[in-house]
């Protein structure tokens, strides 16, 4: 019942995302505002039928209705409930439906907050909307449709259940936060098209598309350190990159948001890059749709893919389309797009934000030319190319360190132009501070190398730049507050965008921190029967037992390392774990091997301890030990990087909070109500 | 030409000089490797330093060193032809007869030293139903 209630609503979201198309017909030959108010109301109409879908799909996962083939494929009775419900997107058309719904949720936030204040951006605005959200629902209801019954002449006596792999905290929220990221590059898309074409690319609309931006940017953020910091704990081989064609997918749009959020404060300031802006705003959600496509379409190879369906032509008609639109009315648009106003100098704020926007779209465009070059090749003279991390690595590490020096530049730099005498007066310390760092490096290294040399001297520059800026604003204060807790706390509260972007810059500097650990890696690979031990890197790893035991999903062998430091002290125990799930299936092609790892984590370096294989004929286990240093700071990098960004937009004045808590509210309310309807009928079929 | 100007095409010639080398990279072995079949590898007279090959473990191919576990021989195959391929490491999971590998290394004296050997991994979760019964 309930899941005919659910495919109901698919079709009825067609139907009325169809009804708005005609309704902005309507009105483009009447000019009468009345068909625009019924299309923006057929538009939240099919946002609610949206969410009336996946509530109902939710349902059938937490019930195990079998009857339904995704709920068969990707839960079964075992299946903890927290991961049915993050079955919800581990399977192509859940997730499609998972990603109409936030996108919903993003168009009915951006109908009621930010249209309500720019009536003139609506009727561009739906037609684009009108436009994702008919593909969208045409993928959900005939191509991938969640609620497709299983085959008439079986019975599913219980599910498959959810992959092992991702049944992992991390693995569960890393997902739905970057969805949440990529959707609401949706929003950005269709209010910079929809401004441009309007002709009404002002202030309040630079002002308001870059708060979306921030937020946006947030969502990717944490989902990018999410899914690096699920990969490292969970998939046992020791990095949290591997440039995956996915991973890549998700760091382009990043790349070119990152660099949008710092040109257009230049448009906020002095209203110059119009066309640039409007060219990064549009190419984040490209890049979104091309990585879609990629993951979707199997042209590339990747750990990510999902493979049921090829959603591939489908998503590339999708991807020419916006392309075309895009470039059409960006030709169309230039003359309206130009600025009078021209940079002075390179030696300026300005100046910084361009170099800065010049290096990210250079590493963006490094980074899809090694996704795409594969195909690319391919096509070209059908020689088939495998492009691996060391392409990227090479590539990016120098982008990357210029980088790390242009975000302590940037805030030594002023308004139009800066002086020589204040270049030289705010360049001292930090240039100072940077070459004492690396001469020390240099002098006391044991193990040289250049970039670590050039990425310390970029990471002293910076800090030394972002906390002398913190330092000369918090001057200003002490002299009007001589507690220094409470001067600090209205320094920071003064500027919160500034203040919140240099945090966020430190966390990026604290990321470096962690990178750079990535040239002092070692690895060994070894085999040991129980009592035995090995020496390396100044530890001593001694194997104390292998035992085994059958689990309730798997089967389970453990071993206990004891980790034994130079000065023979116990340092740690380790009990990797090599586990067999789906141990009793007779096919062996069935069973899924996997290696449980065990982290002894400190913030100098991780002692990484993987269990690869048992030989039970042996009594012998193979191990693999990885000494990987600073990778703790990746994390708290990325965090601070997070809260920075949440600092920076978070709204100033409390009753704006208020009003965001009665938008969550509504939500919330609706959805108990949903729930307090289904719930009889839940009960009734359970 | 002024300071803006001639900022303006430095930055123009970098990205021009950037594009250029990396339409290059497949001539760079370190940052790219081919794809060989076991076919083109066989006819290939002289050694390759950077090499991608796919194929099947030939059965009954698989030789593991006594003294050490972690050293291992054996065959990989595509129709009639095969090479064979000397790896030290552990063995991913699925390493069996028959399995789908790809190995990437050195090709030389008729034999890949490898660096890295990665099984094609099954599509377990995407497939048939598993508990079913026909009515």
């Amino acid at each position: 019942m309930i899941s005919q209630i659910g495919s109901i609503a698919i079709s009825l979201a067609g139907g009325l995302i169809f009804s708005s198309f005609i309704f902005l017909c309507l009105y483009k030959l009447r000019n009468d505002k009345t068909y625009l108010d019924i299309s923006e109301r057929s538009i939240l109409s099919t946002c609610y039928c949206i969410f009336l879908a996946f509530f109902c799909l939710l349902n059938e996962l937490l019930i195990s209705n079998f009857n339904l083939q995704y709920v068969a494929q990707y839960t079964s009775y075992e299946t903890p409930t927290f991961y049915k419900v993050t079955a919800l997107w581990a399977g192509q058309a859940g997730s499609l439906l998972f990603w109409s719904f936030i996108t919903s949720l993003f168009t009915v936030i951006y109908i009621f907050e930010t249209l309500k204040k720019m009536e003139n951006l609506k009727f561009n605005s739906y037609l684009i909307l009108t436009f994702i959200f008919s593909f969208f629902i045409i993928l959900s209801s005939f191509i991938a449709n969640p609620f497709e019954p299983v085959s008439s002449d079986i019975v599913v006596q219980n599910g498959n259940g959810l992959n092992p792999l991702l049944q992992n905290f991390f693995m569960a929220i890393h997902p739905p936060i970057l969805y949440v990221g990529f959707t609401g590059c949706t929003i950005i898309f269709v209010m910079a098209m929809a401004a441009s074409i309007s002709k009404n690319v002002s202030f309040d609309w630079v002002r308001s598309i870059r708060r979306w931006s921030l937020i946006v940017w947030t969502f990717l953020s944490a989902g990018i350190i999410l899914g690096g910091y699920w990969a490292y704990n969970e998939l046992g081989w020791g990095g949290y990159w591997a440039w995956d064609p996915v991973e890549n997918s998700s760091l382009m749009p990043w790349l070119t948001l990152t660099a949008f959020i710092h040109s257009s404060m230049i448009q906020e300031k002095r209203g110059m890059l119009k066309k640039w802006n409007i060219l990064l705003a549009t190419s984040t959600y490209l890049l979104v749709v091309l990585g879609t496509f990629i993951t979707r379409s199997g042209v590339i190879s990747s750990v990510h893919s999902f493979t049921a369906e090829n959603l591939g032509p489908l998503f590339f008609t999708f991807l020419s389309v916006l392309i075309l639109y895009t470039v059409f009315w960006f030709l169309r648009r230039k003359t309206y797009l130009e600025t009078d106003d021209k940079i002075d100098s390179f030696t300026s704020r300005e100046g910084g934000f361009l170099y800065n926007n010049l290096i990210l779209i250079l590493m963006c465009f490094t980074i899809m030319w090694g996704t795409l070059f594969p195909i690319l090749s391919e096509a070209w003279d059908g020689e088939k190319i495998y492009v691996g991390q060391s392409y990227f690595n090479q590539l990016n590490v120098p982008i990357g360190l210029v980088l790390l020096f242009l975000m302590g530049i940037g805030p030594l730099l002023s308004w139009k132009s800066t002086s020589y005498k204040v270049l030289r007066k705010n360049f001292l310390i930090p240039m100072s501070t940077s070459f004492f760092v690396g001469l020390i490096y240099f002098i006391f290294s044991v193990k040289y190398n250049f970039y670590v040399l050039v990425a310390l001297m970029g990471v002293s520059f910076t800090l030394t730049s972002i906390l002398g800026e913190y330092y000369k604003s918090l001057k200003k204060f002490r002299k009007r507050n001589s507690n220094i807790i409470i001067a600090t706390y209205k320094m920071f509260m003064s500027n919160r965008h500034q203040n919140g972007g240099y945090l966020v810059h430190i966390g990026i500097v604290l990321l470096f921190i962690g990178f750079i650990g990535r040239a002092f890696e070692s690895e060994k690979e070894f085999s040991l029967s129980p009592g035995e031990q090995i020496y390396f890197n100044n530890y001593i790893f001694k194997l104390n037992s292998i035992k085994s035991e059958a689990r309730d999903n798997h089967y389970a062998f453990m071993s206990d390392i004891d980790v034994i430091d130079d000065k023979n002290k116990l340092l740690t125990n380790l009990k990797p774990e090599k586990r067999i799930y789906f141990y009793w299936n007779s096919d062996p092609e069935k069973r899924q091997p996997h290696s449980e790892l065990d982290i002894y984590s400190t913030i100098q370096k991780d002692v990484y301890s993987i269990f690869s294989a048992y030989d039970a004929e042996k009594n012998l286990g193979y191990f693999k030990i990885m000494i990987n240093p600073l990778v703790n700071w990746v994390w708290i990098g990325g965090i601070l990087m997070v809260v920075g960004s949440l600092f920076a937009f978070w709204p100033n004045r409390i009753e704006k909070i208020m009003e965001w808590f009665n938008q969550i509210f509504i939500f919330f309310l609706l959805f108990i109500v949903i729930a307090y309807v289904f719930w009889p009928l839940i009960n009734k079929i359970k | 030409m002024n300071k803006v100007s001639t900022s303006i095409f430095l930055i123009f010639i970098v990205i021009v000089g950037w594009i250029v080398y990396l339409t290059n990279i497949k001539q760079d072995d370190s940052l790219t490797m081919k794809y060989y079949s076991v076919q083109e590898l066989i006819n290939k007279k002289s050694d390759i330093s950077n090499i991608k090959l796919g194929g099947n473990i030939k059965p009954n191919s698989i030789e593991i060193s006594e003294d050490d576990q972690l050293e291992a021989f054996f065959y990989v195959y595509q129709n009639q032809d095969s090479v064979k391929v000397y790896y030290y490491g552990i063995r991913p999971d699925l390493f069996t007869d028959d399995a789908e590998v790809v190995v990437s290394g050195s090709y030389s004296n008729n034999l890949i030293t490898a660096k890295e050997l990665q099984t094609k991994c099954a599509s377990r979760y995407e497939g048939d139903l598993k508990n079913v019964e026909k009515i």
